[in-house]
């Protein structure tokens, strides 16, 4: 569904991705992997088309949308819930919502039913049902973060890409994001996962990529990688 | 008394031009953090170019084509002199740029218009009236309503469109709203054509009390963007009341000390509030995140 | 630092030129506008310090102008002052309206700084009119040219005293701004927060460069006029300010030849204009310029068809026009406009900047955009003991009950932290813990909402970050912080920057002393970078480095600062797994040398390898704390590593 292919980018002279190739199949969950500065981030930025990649091919369901802005990319049907979760701090919940079908627009128009679709991602974050008409400034990191992922959601998206979603939650909230994560990927939504919590994320994932100073250092099955010793040592935390 | 009262009516007129252009100044800066420095020559355009049509038209037929124009004018200001700049993140490149523009469109003025100040047909009654106890000219009623019309226009569209809530998502957030599929650029156009368009019908508001020429615009900007800073850059109600202070300020001034100092009252003020509360009265201090 | 033979040839033969200029070209006109060019040349090398080296824009100089020129003309004609008296007055009172105006620039910068500016010499110029009694309004002053001794001078005599006193600003410009206070305004627009963090203060070398910019504009200012005997307010105007800045940008920032072609092409750019002729035939040179150096360009691949077709259109459009009508005098400010349009878009760097890279490009070795520092350093010259001595016994640093609250955030919350001398302490925890937080707490980026912090026996937490700098804390950046536009090795002198003594006086006179520091300087500087592994790469800009190598570089420029405690932020991210040994080494030494460090790092061995101590954070709470083998095998850290249920983990 959304492929890699040799990708080289980075911010003004610093480069931080050295050529890395990831395919993510469709309904598929795909983590990536990596220490602090090793290109997580810096490759959805990529994908998504929030920084322009100097090399390389990123195609999404058949199209290259290599170096397009975002808005096209979103409107190809890439969701990105980024990092710090972004909501819009001045905006309803509903209206953050609405907004992520906002590219499903054509002069106005929604394209499929939207209030059916909120109604859905309600379903799924029953706590923003509740606070619908909070101004989302005012939600707790851990509503905020579900809002960041039912915004994306509301897109429809053919590829949901979900930097650090557990990122400053407590331990709690960290495993209610996971259980999304599972909920959406039984639903078929195919994903590219960023998480700091390694072993989390390899245990909800079909596949894994080991980053490491913007270079891929191994991939394979998730199975298989949670059970790399050398893997565990740098990423999980223990020391060898 | 009478005197303070009507030193009081039209210190609230001018007031709510400078509040309205201060808004213009709001708005680009919500999308983009860039100002037009010849936001007082969009008003001057506006003025001169409605002082053009309404010997040909009526004067409520003329007020949407300015206004277009105005449009037309932001947009221009916005691709020729801001877009490179942001595309190179140079602070400079803009402020150079839309102060060379501001150049460009009053000397082209002065070549269509001359030098002189021209007379602004009133489409009101000259007759003053009293509204409690303060004498109002209906020109300076006109002026009031018009601009909180505008404003209150801008925000509605802001509030109840999807289109209005996608500018307030670009002002929040530029990168997170590009991946809501918003054309953030667009929108930053769009930002600088209602800014300018606010601007132009300004310039016909005040036009009939002020005058119309080519040397209108500078001082009006500056004192726009006093109120702005006063008011606070991120606050609506700000620029009103920025404006209102000011407003009453110059005309005080101007009649118990000397018109040639009416301008310096607010002048001093925006570098009081630089000094000491830089993100205005009304503003929201943001800690920088480093 | 002596002169090439070369160099000292060319500067004669200018001085000549310059001595023999109005005997060539005797013209009293003429030498009339060469007057001019060169008090504009004065004023344009003090506008370079705001423009160019702190990155302000100013739209008051005309007014600063306007005060020198007001100061010496009223001093002449309501008290009879003489020369010798009104230059010095003019020079000071408009070095002190550059204070009253450097004052709100403490507090904004960019556009509000730009209109602050703007609003400051409008007022400027409504006082000039209405303080009638003083300066007699829009009447103007009429006076004559300077005597000495009885002997009222002619122009032609003027003309040298104009000239001596820009040769005398050129020198004494050019000592300032390749000082370590030219370092330092320089490193204040790269980066505003890493100078302040090297006790470099932002505010008080912004108010430098104001003040010594608008000295300059006040002594150019009183010889306008002297030179035009005659003033009147509406001469220091917006379109002035304008002039000034179109000037500068176009000769060239940041040099001293650019400011001097920026001031002959303003003043004679008028004469131009009025010459309908004389213009046409300019358009077109320009034109046939701009169609040459496009071909050159798309045909070497330079340029791109895109690149050349709007400087093309218009230059040939100008061109075009210039035919088209019979009097430019009304359109010059739109033709000044699109000047600045043209010159911001494609002369950034100005006309010396676009003739530098021209030569570049033929002849690499002859441009050099930076001194380059040869100094070569050695082991013995990387240490030096901290500025404050460490008398303090036991912890080195004691935060109590730090609190940050961020509006709904609270990203410190009561933390305690305990610093014990000479250790390397490990500060770790998952993103958003409040880490980094913490790091811009300690140096006084972010004063806490509540807590206090002591360092060395005193309490910091109110102090600013280059007060804290000065007592002796040292750090890198999570986001690198460098200045980029510096060399590496022009950034480890910043961070030397408390070192220097030297006033302001000794930078223009050159004295032994300065000469001396600015060696000892350099010979430190060139150590630490030996020290760091970037001996090599001295002479490279920073921006231009590795992102790995821009985070040694910190190192070595936080331990320039001859810190007790160095905080590092990360430093191994993005280095490769040999570097990380060697960072691991250089840690270790620096520890060895007795700073203490703090060390925040996601490279679990990096961090377990060498601390003594190892806080974590989570939550911006303190959850764990003791030594390496105690906190890895505590439940809570595990738990907040690992995240949402431990227990899923397979062991």
């Amino acid at each position: 569904m959304l492929a890699i292919k040799e990708l080289y980018a980075g911010y003004g002279m610093v480069q931080v991705l050295h050529g890395i190739s990831i395919e993510v199949p469709q309904g598929k969950v795909v983590t990536l992997i990596g220490s602090n500065g090793a290109g997580k981030t810096t490759t959805m930025r990529a994908v998504s088309g929030m920084i322009k990649p100097s090399a390389g091919r990123i195609v999404l369901a058949g199209r290259d949308i290599t170096g397009k802005p975002s808005h096209k990319i979103a409107k190809a049907g890439l969701a990105h819930s980024p990092e710090g979760r972004r909501v819009f701090p001045t905006l309803s919940v509903t209206d953050n919502l609405r907004l992520g079908a906002y590219p499903r627009l054509t002069l106005g128009r929604p394209r499929g039913d939207v209030d059916g679709d909120l109604d859905k991602v309600f379903d799924l974050f029953p706590r923003l049902r509740e606070r619908r008409d909070q101004l989302a400034g005012t939600l707790s990191g851990g509503e905020q973060q579900m809002l960041a992922m039912g915004r994306a959601i509301m897109l429809n998206p053919e590829v949901l890409l979900l930097d650090e979603p557990s990122m400053g939650l407590a331990p709690l909230l960290v495993e209610e994001v996971f259980r999304i994560i599972r909920a959406l990927k039984e639903r078929g939504v195919t994903m590219l996962l960023v998480e700091q919590f390694a072993a989390a994320a390899l245990n909800v994932a079909d596949y894994g990529y080991v980053l490491e100073n913007g270079s891929i250092r191994c991939h394979g099955p998730a199975e298989k990688l949670k059970n790399d010793p050398a893997v565990r040592a740098a990423y999980l935390g223990q020391a060898h | 008394m009478d005197v303070l009262s009507q030193l009081l009516g039209s210190g609230v007129a001018v007031g709510m031009i400078y509040a309205v252009i201060a808004f213009g100044y709001q708005l680009t800066f919500a999308t983009s953090r860039t100002l037009n420095f010849g936001q007082g020559e969009a008003l001057m355009l506006g003025a001169l170019v409605g002082l053009s049509l309404v010997g040909h038209m009526n004067y409520w037929l003329m007020l949407p084509i300015v206004m277009l124009f105005g449009a037309v004018q932001g947009a221009v200001v916005e691709r020729v002199a801001v877009r490179p700049a942001i595309k190179s993140k140079s602070e400079f490149g803009w402020i150079m740029a839309t102060i060379a523009l501001g150049i460009i469109f009053k000397n082209v003025a002065e070549n269509i218009w001359g030098h002189d100040q021209l007379p602004f047909p009133s489409p009101v009654s000259q007759t003053p009236f009293t509204v409690l106890g303060v004498h109002m000219v209906p020109m300076q009623v006109m002026v009031i309503g018009g601009a909180l019309l505008m404003m209150l226009a801008v925000e509605l569209f802001n509030r109840r469109s999807i289109y209005g809530k996608a500018f307030v998502a670009t002002a929040s957030d530029l990168d997170a709203a590009g991946l809501m599929g918003i054309n953030t650029n667009l929108v930053i156009t769009f930002s600088y054509a209602l800014s300018s368009m606010t601007a132009a019908f300004a310039g016909v508001l005040v036009a009939p009390i002020t005058l119309a020429g080519a040397e209108m615009g500078a001082v009006l900007g500056l004192k726009a963007f006093a109120v702005a800073i006063i008011g606070g850059l991120n606050s609506g109600v700000g620029v009103i009341v920025g404006g209102l202070i000011l407003g009453i300020a110059e005309t005080t001034t101007a009649y118990y000390i000397s018109t040639g100092y009416k301008d310096v009252p607010g002048l001093v003020l925006l570098l009081l509030v630089l000094a000491v509360k830089p993100a205005g009265l009304f503003g929201k201090t943001v800690i920088k995140k480093v | 630092m002596s002169m090439s033979a070369t160099k000292k040839v060319l500067v004669i033969s200018g001085l000549a030129g310059l001595a023999m200029l109005p005997h060539l070209w005797p013209n009293p006109y003429y030498v009339h506008l060469m007057v001019v060019i060169g008090i504009y040349a004065i004023l344009l090398l003090g506008l370079d310090f705001v423009v160019g080296y702190v990155g302000e824009v100013s739209l008051g100089h005309a007014a600063l102008f306007g005060v020198g020129a007001y100061t010496a003309g009223v001093l002449n004609f309501q008290l009879g002052a003489p020369f010798v008296l009104t230059v010095p007055a003019a020079i000071a009172v408009s070095a002190v309206f550059g204070l009253i105006l450097a004052l709100p620039a403490l507090r904004v910068n960019g556009p509000y700084l730009a209109m602050v500016t703007l609003a400051f010499g409008t007022i400027v110029q409504i006082l000039i009119n209405e303080m009638t009694f003083l300066t007699n309004g829009p009447m103007g002053i009429t006076m004559d040219k300077p005597s000495f001794f009885g002997h009222r001078l002619n122009s032609g005599e003027y003309y040298y005293i104009v000239m001596a006193l820009l040769v005398l600003t050129i020198v004494v410009v050019h000592r300032i701004l390749k000082s370590y206070l030219g370092r330092a305004f320089e490193a204040l627009r790269d980066s505003p927060v890493a100078s302040d963090c090297m006790a470099v203060s932002v505010y008080r070398y912004k108010v430098y460069a104001f003040v010594i910019s608008a000295a300059l504009a006040g002594l150019a200012g009183s010889l306008f006029v002297y030179s035009e005997e005659y003033i009147s307010p509406d001469t220091y105007s917006f379109h002035l300010t304008i002039q000034f800045l179109l000037a500068l940008i176009m000769g060239g920032r940041k040099t001293r030849s650019g400011p001097i072609l920026g001031a002959i092409i303003i003043v004679m750019l008028p004469n131009v204009l009025a010459d309908i002729g004389l213009f046409r035939q300019i358009a077109l040179g320009l034109a046939a310029f701009a169609v040459v150096y496009s071909a050159y360009g798309l045909a070497r691949k330079r340029l791109s068809p895109r690149q050349v077709a709007i400087p093309l259109a218009f230059t040939v459009g100008l061109s075009v026009f210039s035919h088209r009508i019979s009097d430019i005098t009304d359109y010059r400010l739109t033709i000044f406009g699109l000047l600045i349009l043209f010159v911001v878009y494609y002369l950034p760097d100005g006309i010396m900047g676009f003739l530098r890279s021209l030569v570049q490009q033929v002849r690499p070795q002859w441009v050099r955009r930076h001194e380059w520092i040869l100094d070569k350093g050695d082991a013995e010259h990387v240490w030096a003991p901290p500025d404050h001595a460490v008398t303090v016994k036991g912890n080195l640093l004691e935060a109590r009950g730090l609190v940050m609250q961020f509006g709904g955030l609270r990203a410190l919350d009561m933390v305690d932290l305990h610093v014990a001398k000479g250790s390397v302490h490990g500060l770790i925890g998952p993103n958003g813990s409040g880490k980094s937080t913490m790091m811009n707490v300690l140096t006084g980026i972010y004063r806490p909402t509540a807590g206090e912090i002591e360092f060395n026996g005193k309490i910091i937490s109110a102090c600013t970050p280059s007060d804290i700098a000065g007592e002796g804390i040292a750090r890198t950046f999570q986001n690198v912080q460098l200045f980029g536009e510096l060399t590496a090795i022009e950034n480890v002198l910043v961070g030397l920057h408390h070192t220097y003594r030297s006033s302001l006086l000794d930078l223009m006179l050159h004295t032994r002393r300065s000469r001396r520091e600015e060696h000892e300087a350099r010979m430190r500087a060139a150590s630490l970078l030996k020290f760091v592994g970037l001996a090599e790469l001295a002479n490279e800009e920073a921006k231009n480095l590795p992102y790995g190598k821009q985070r040694l570089l910190e190192i070595a420029r936080a331990l320039a600062l001859n810190p007790s405690l160095l905080l590092l932020d990360e430093p191994a991210a993005g280095l490769t797994a040999p570097d990380i040994k060697e960072l691991v080494g250089m840690i270790q030494k620096i520890r060895g040398h007795g700073i203490t460090v703090i060390l925040i790092e996601h490279h679990m061995d990096v961090v377990m390898g060498i601390s003594d101590t190892v806080s974590v954070l989570d939550f911006g709470q303190k959850i764990a704390e003791g030594k390496p083998a105690e906190v890895q095998s505590d439940q809570k850290v595990i738990e907040a590593y690992l995240g949402g249920g431990a227990e899923q983990q397979p062991a």
